[in-house]
């Protein structure tokens, strides 16, 4: 009996001192890796989508909340005035969800860019929705353009051949993208 | 039509051993006989969809609703070494000729990185439930069969004269290395078939 | 002396995975570029020492049936620990390494020297003894990391070495050249000490 208290005690106590110190040392680093994260996987998609922004893209990051949901938001500056904002939106392509990055110049109404940020398409078919030369259509393109769903942005811009699913699940994002942009704007405004 | 990609593509494309590098020291201990390897075969295969099928649970409804998922390392090691144990205490009690078929191989599975890895996969490719299963039953036969594909080369180059420095691990390996060059030959069929579907 | 034997026997009389045949999966698929076999290395060589020492600090608090579950408690918990440290100061290795970081916990080199070494011996031993295999360990790693980074993308730590006209052998990144490189290592390591016996 004492055998089996001892067993008991010690795998707890040596699970509970272990738990305690992980737990002190996620907090530690919590925020350091939430950073190291922002810069390595959105940082990419953010520098391209805001080119030509001369803040510090990912210190100057917003939370905001829409509909209930967090949405990060990334603004850029000229001559320290914001000229052009970006967020991230989710949609269904063929391996599982994918998140695009939309950036927007506030000033001229239109999109600066995308960028798909992460996805699980099938690498060499549905991953060339990641390529320049789709993700080149969308710069430029109005804010205000006539039907803001999947349907009416793969209007404006080809999808990529063989790939219908994937480009279908960036045409998602997109146009989730442009109808929440009304709602951000009003709140990046906001102080 | 889905699953049926899923189940090619985890048994001869990115066979866990010949091209995701997982569970490679039992694939060389255990590869010598072709006996040793159909038992390792088997027991891997059960413990691996079971090993699997608990870790999606505990993950989706133990960690992540209280927002443990750093512990999930600990947490699977847990899982996967108590089932160990649970499984062999279960066969020597109720199926006495299984045990002593697979017996000993099963203290060795705790530490084959196989069965861990494919728990880690899952979450990591935020597969569903039924797909998750399926894809630890398709590595499991992956393994299998690379494992007694492996077991009976090996066979025949025991009554071969290779040279002193080659024996064992070092030949295994060369040969193991020229397998999964011959599974090289299945990349693009999951692309294909997927491209079929789209 | 006695405690430099101990040390320095990691490092080439039963360096890993070359003399001890174990820990295989992270030293075939973590070798890709030199870069990434020297980062696994310091993840293993901080675990291996930290776990070897808090092993034989409490080698008289645990019961033995229950020694097994507590070396796995210990080694994931720093596991555990690298992964944070990793993702907090290392993200782009963190990124590459990937489910390997995770899977150090089931490296049967760690919790062979908890069992065989560590559970029988003092604090500083212990200590000595993890560090000598983790580093035996991280040179192997290195070694194939750089003999593939070479051979496969015709650089080293990232900077080009070959001449310009190198076409790289791309079979040296993928899957089969970590068997055969390991294989004919393997194969290299035993000649010469054969011929060092005779």
């Amino acid at each position: 009996m004492k055998e089996v208290t001892q067993m008991i005690v010690v795998l707890t106590l040596i699970c509970t001192v272990c738990g305690v110190a992980l737990s002190g040392l996620l907090e530690v680093t919590a925020e350091r890796i939430e950073n190291q994260v922002l810069i390595n996987v959105q940082g990419p998609g953010v520098k391209i989508v805001l080119e030509g922004s001369e803040n510090d893209l990912i210190a100057d990051r917003k939370k905001i909340k829409i509909n209930g949901e967090e949405v990060l938001l990334f603004v850029g500056k000229k001559d320290g005035k914001p000229w052009a904002i970006a967020y991230e939106t989710l949609g269904n392509g063929f391996g599982g969800s994918l998140t695009v990055m939309v950036g927007y110049d506030t000033d001229q109404k239109t999109l600066t860019g995308i960028q798909v940020v992460s996805h699980k398409e099938t690498p060499g078919i549905g991953s060339r929705v990641t390529e320049d030369q789709f993700s080149q259509g969308f710069r430029g393109l109005s804010i205000k353009i006539e039907d803001p769903s999947p349907k009416g942005i793969r209007g404006e811009v080809d999808a990529v051949a063989g790939a219908t699913y994937s480009s279908g699940g960036v045409y998602e994002a997109i146009a989730k993208s442009l109808q929440i942009y009304p709602e951000v704007i009003k709140q990046s405004l906001a102080p | 039509m889905e699953y049926i990609v899923l189940v090619i593509t985890a048994v001869l494309v990115k066979n866990i051993l010949l091209a995701q590098y997982l569970g490679n020291c039992p694939f060389l201990g255990t590869s010598k006989r072709m006996d040793t390897a159909i038992g390792m075969g088997v027991s891997v295969i059960f413990v691996m969809t079971i090993a699997t099928a608990i870790t999606w649970v505990v993950q989706y409804s133990v960690l992540v609703p209280l927002k443990l998922e750093y512990l999930q390392t600990i947490a699977f090691i847990l899982v996967i070494a108590a089932l160990v144990q649970f499984v062999e205490l279960f066969l020597k009690k109720f199926a006495p000729p299984l045990y002593s078929a697979l017996g000993i191989f099963l203290p060795l599975i705790t530490t084959n990185c196989a069965i861990m890895g494919v728990a880690l996969l899952v979450i990591l490719k935020g597969q569903t439930f039924p797909e998750a299963v399926l894809f630890a039953v398709a590595s499991g036969v992956g393994f299998t069969l690379a494992l007694i594909l492996l077991a009976g080369i090996r066979e025949r180059l025991e009554v071969s004269a290779v040279p002193m420095a080659l024996r064992g691990a070092a030949s295994g390996l060369i040969m193991a290395g020229l397998m999964s060059l011959a599974f090289f030959g299945f990349v693009g069929v999951d692309g294909s078939l997927k491209a079929l579907i789209q | 002396m006695k405690l430099l034997k101990v040390f320095t026997r990691g490092l080439w009389n039963e360096i890993p995975p070359f003399r001890l045949v174990l820990g295989l999966c992270p030293t075939l698929a973590v070798t890709r570029s030199a870069e990434d076999g020297l980062g696994m290395g310091l993840a293993v060589i901080f675990v291996l020492a930290c776990s070897n020492m808090l092993v034989s600090s409490l080698r008289n608090l645990i019961p033995r049936q229950v020694r097994i579950a507590c070396f796995v408690v210990i080694i994931a918990s720093f596991v555990v620990v690298v992964e944070l440290l990793s993702q907090a100061f290392f993200y782009p290795i963190y990124q590459s390494l990937g489910i390997f970081i995770p899977l150090i916990v089931v490296n049967c080199i760690i919790l062979g020297r908890a069992e065989a070494f560590a559970s029988r011996n003092g604090i500083i031993a212990s200590g000595l003894d993890g560090l000598g295999m983790g580093l035996g360990f991280t040179l192997s790693l290195t070694v194939l990391g750089s003999i593939r980074e070479i051979l496969g993308q015709g650089t080293f730590f990232g900077a080009e070495v070959m001449w310009s006209s190198f076409r790289p052998f791309s079979f040296m990144v993928e899957a089969p050249g970590a068997f055969v490189t390991l294989g004919i290592l393997l194969a290299i390591m035993n000649a010469i000490s054969k011929s060092h016996q005779s």
